[in-house]
């Protein structure tokens, strides 16, 4: 509506929680060149916020039409906007507030209920307020001939539903409202007997400035009602720039600090004030991130209104659930995903939900639920935007991508249900019929997934059919700050996101020959049996390939959109979490780098852009996808399926492929211990290791170990295994007889596999070094054998 | 430094002179927004010969030109000076051998390029004549990495 994406952003002091108090107002897109009167520009500010805030409000009355809370709410903010307009002159707006204000009086005073038309009619004079608003921002008047036409058409609307309910009813109390309008008949008979009047109401038609004042007392006493109203007086408008200013600084600060506290490390005298530094930029830079922050329930307010809209449009019946509204994310990323957001949910309700006749065939309750929810899980912000209608008939996407001409039918034919479902997000797909207006032109799922990722969010799909669809949107918490993984090539640093590093493998220099083979000029390496194609990082920078296959390498295995890839570098230094600044126009047309960042040790380094290296290298989508060993990149719901497969100790065991950090090939010579437990020192870190295939006692101290590097988010583990076998996913076994699932069990490349449980291997101590061995898998009877159970219980 | 005879219309001027190679080059003081002393550009590999790579600069980074590359000079081996240069598009660095000093001319002392000036003709607007050389003075707008990726190499 009003809100534009740029301006101001309204910075709050952090105990005003109330969602409604934080809207960021927009009306000074142009306010500041075109020089708008203070006054004004801080009404129309004012006036935006509070009709954000009675839009989410009428959509609740429908629900619950009385609700006085909410009616009082309504009232205020149309209010308001009379009182102050009538003081800075605009007379359409004061007289279309005043004729919505006695239709909300009369509500308020029960004379009328609030149904579906009054409903309607209200949101038109939000509509209808908020364009005269619109105006007054970008043109500083609000006069406009045609909309003037239009105001007026509404003002008689609004006073025809106030006559229509009191002529219905045995009332006949006829409102004065439009007594300056053209229907002055409607505003003279003031009806005496009307005794459940409210002392507002009754006023006396030839003083609309008394009548004012009237309601003013009434207003007054309302507002007094809800004390959270006051929060306004905590908040302050700051502009944007100032923001992004202030986390520049922030950000030359954190390396001054980096800096001083390397010069001083030294000094112990110097130890505590370096640390005092430390943390004190930590929290200004924790606290300028927030001021940048700003609820989800900016953008999700406005979906009330568009299911609203929608389920009448369509003739559905939804109900609406919101989960998570408080939930925060970078004010530029909110704006970024406000198109996405607003396409789900009308592919949710067009071609989600069915028509309430549908549903009950099915067995369905008549009315639909469209739920959606935002939740914070690590660095990441999810937005799911769920309802329980038909889901996707997977078999009609195949044939509609294949009549398209998106995909090749034999290729089709092969695919699996998950791969079909991607191809929703395909450019020009479209499983609807017909092409209505709402969706249906095929470009929705497409502009999802393309904002989405522009943002470096992700999006998921999950659909079952006749029970709905999830789409869930994966946003990073800010946009200036990605987790990043250190490489080293040609001598420098470069920066390569983790969200396309799927796995690191190491090479050492013995191996190297071996490990990397050749086809031609292309060098491949055996990634689980499967030939990867590898990129040469160094050559693709420019510098020859000379001693490729004699030197340690690291392989980073990436996926770019389905390409998939090993990039080998020289060296890797520590995951960091790096502040992305923007490239020039020179460099950025280089078109391998998506930005440059500095280090904590205060060296530049070059984001290196996995798509874009893939393009550079010649890469293509993969053969073979369906060989259920691509490791799928759409995040925790595929990765939580998927598993490490390992053999310890001659038998088959896994690892859930999202704990594993990486594997580690060390001699068993690096092996030390600690009181009899094995413990690898990593670069200064203790690694705790354990060993359930005994393989530390027989190993040779010159043979080498596989250690997979596993953590919970909390403490890191290694496990001893004999070989890395394959990654897999796996599904439940049931336990005979009583049909649950087996905890700590999975049938994986058609075995049965225990599955090491992570968070008993932590809870391990040294106080209790036998209380860890019970794994959580219980023991069926005899049909699988408790692999890790018995030899764990001898490790220790 | 140099004394500028008064004439009538001459305006002084203050200009930056720098050093690359065995020639002096100047700037106008009012094109430079920060001198600093020994960078170290970051590299960035693939990109064009003339860039000298990044700096890190008030919290951002910073594409830096070098002036020998530009210049057809082989690359330095010593630590550089920087000049922070800014134009319509934003700030931009220029690596230079030595920055020298700041002075003051006269505009009477002011000539444009002869006409014979042909390789990198764009790049120079003109010379001072000071006592003992030539300063030759650059176009700081034509610096621009953006610009220097158009210019044709030896026309």
């Amino acid at each position: 509506m009003g809100l534009t994406g740029s301006g101001f952003l309204k910075l709050r002091a952090i105990f005003s929680d109330k969602p409604g108090e934080r809207r960021w107002a927009s009306c000074v897109a142009h306010g500041e060149e075109r020089r708008m009167d203070e006054l004004i520009r801080e009404f129309v500010i004012e006036s935006q916020e509070g009709l954000d805030r009675m839009e989410r409000c009428l959509t609740d009355l429908e629900s619950r039409p009385d609700d006085a809370e909410l009616l009082a709410e309504i009232f205020r903010t149309v209010h308001t906007i009379k009182g102050a307009t009538g003081f800075l002159g605009f007379k359409g707006l004061e007289t279309l507030a005043h004729t919505g204000e006695n239709l909300l009086g009369m509500l308020r005073d029960g004379t009328i209920a609030a149904d579906a038309h009054v409903i309607t009619a209200l949101l038109d004079l939000l509509d209808g307020l908020r364009s005269i608003l619109r105006r007054i921002e970008q043109q500083g008047g609000e006069s406009c001939d045609g909309k003037q036409l239009q105001d007026t058409e509404l003002i008689r609307r609004l006073t025809a539903l106030q006559t229509a309910s009191t002529e219905a009813g045995a009332g006949g109390e006829r409102e004065q409202c439009a007594a300056p309008l053209a229907k002055p008949e409607s505003g003279r008979s003031q009806d005496e007997s009307e005794t459940n009047k409210a002392e507002a109401h009754a006023t006396f038609p030839d003083d609309a400035r008394a009548q004012g004042r009237g309601q003013g007392a009434e207003i007054a006493r309302v507002a007094a009602s809800p004390p959270q109203s006051s929060a306004a007086e905590s908040t302050l408008r700051v502009d944007v720039k100032l923001l992004n200013r202030l986390m520049n600084l922030v950000g030359e600060l954190v390396l001054t600090r980096n800096q001083v506290l390397q010069a001083t490390a030294a000094d112990p005298g110097m130890t505590m004030l370096s640390r005092r530094l430390d943390m004190v930029t930590a929290d200004l830079r924790e606290g300028v991130m927030r001021a940048r922050m700003q609820p989800v329930s900016n953008i999700f307010s406005k979906v009330p209104r568009m299911v609203r809209d929608l389920s009448q449009t369509l003739d559905r019946r939804v109900r609406l659930e919101m989960e998570g509204q408080e939930t925060e994310l970078d004010k530029s990323l909110l704006e970024a995903i406000k198109d996405p957001l607003t396409h789900a949910v009308r592919n949710a309700l067009d071609h989600g939900i069915e028509a309430p006749g549908a549903r009950l065939a099915q067995g369905k309750p008549e009315e639909g639920v469209l739920r959606l929810r935002a939740v914070q899980e690590g660095s990441h912000v999810v937005v799911e935007v769920s309802d329980d209608g038909a889901g996707i008939a997977v078999e009609s996407v195949r044939a509609r991508a294949v009549e398209r001409g998106l995909i090749a039918p034999d290729r089709a034919a092969e695919m699996s249900e998950r791969e079909l479902l991607q191809l929703i997000f395909l450019p020009g797909f479209s499983t609807a019929r017909q092409v209505t207006n709402v969706s249906g032109r095929g470009v929705g799922m497409d502009v999802v997934r393309t904002n989405v990722e522009k943002i470096g969010g992700k999006v998921e799909l999950d659909s079952q059919p006749g029970r709905g669809t999830t789409v869930r949107m994966r946003i990073p918490l800010t946009l200036a700050i990605i987790p990043a993984l250190i490489v080293r090539s040609l001598g420098q640093s470069f920066a390569l996101p983790q969200s396309a590093l799927s796995e690191l493998v190491h090479v050492s220099g013995d191996e190297a020959k071996r490990a990397i083979e050749w086809i031609e000029d292309a060098p491949v390496y055996r990634l689980r049996g499967h030939l990867l194609p590898l990129v040469l990082l160094d050559c693709l920078l420019g510098a020859a390939a000379d001693d490729v296959g004699r030197r340690e390498h690291f392989i980073s295995v990436l996926d770019a959109d389905g390409r998939k890839y090993g990039l080998v570098v020289d060296g890797l230094a520590d995951p960091e979490e790096i502040v992305v600044k923007p490239l020039s126009p020179i460099l950025k047309s280089v078109g391998l780098y998506s930005g440059a960042t500095v280090l904590g040790s205060a060296e530049l380094a070059l984001i290196l852009d996995p798509g874009a290296m893939a393009t550079m290298a010649g890469i293509t989508v993969s053969e073979r996808d369906n060989t259920g060993n691509r490791r799928d990149t759409d995040g925790e719901e595929a990765s939580e399926l998927e598993y490490l497969v390992v053999s310890v100790g001659g038998r088959q065991a896994a690892v859930p492929l999202k704990e594993v950090l990486r594997i580690e090939q060390v001699p068993a010579a690096r092996m030390e211990y600690l009181d009899r437990r094995p413990v690898l020192n990593f670069g200064g870190r203790l690694l705790r290791v354990e060993d359930p295939g005994k393989r530390l006692h027989s190993a040779a101290s010159d043979a080498s170990l596989l250690v997979v590097v596993c953590s919970d988010d909390t403490r890191h583990v290694g496990i001893v295994v004999d070989q890395v076998l394959d990654v897999a996913r796996g599904s439940e076994l049931m336990e005979a007889g009583s049909e649950s699932a087996i905890p700590g069990l999975r049938l994986l490349c058609e075995r049965v596999t225990s599955v090491f449980d992570l968070d008993l291997l932590s809870g391990w101590d040294a106080t209790r070094c036998e209380g860890f061995a019970q794994p959580a898998a219980k023991e069926p009877d005899g049909t699988n054998e408790p692999a890790m159970a018995t030899s764990w219980r001898d490790a220790g | 430094m140099s004394k500028v005879p008064e004439s009538e219309n001459a305006k002084l001027i203050q200009v930056c002179s720098v050093g690359v190679g065995e020639e002096l080059y100047g700037i106008p003081l009012g094109d430079i927004l920060e001198i600093v002393g020994g960078a170290r550009p970051q590299a960035v590999p693939l990109a064009p010969g003339f860039i000298a790579g990044l700096v890190h600069y008030h919290g951002d980074v910073l594409t830096t030109v070098n002036l020998r590359r530009v210049l057809g000079m082989p690359p330095a081996e010593m630590v550089q000076d920087l000049l922070v240069l800014e134009d319509a598009d934003g700030p931009f660095g220029l690596a230079v051998d030595s920055v020298r000093e700041v002075l003051t001319v006269s505009s009477a002392d002011f000539e444009a390029k002869p006409s014979t000036v042909r390789k990198r003709k764009a790049l120079f607007a003109g010379a001072f004549k000071l006592r003992d050389s030539l300063m030759v003075m650059l176009e700081t707008a034509q610096l621009q990495p953006m610009r220097l990726a158009q210019l044709p190499e030896d026309v």
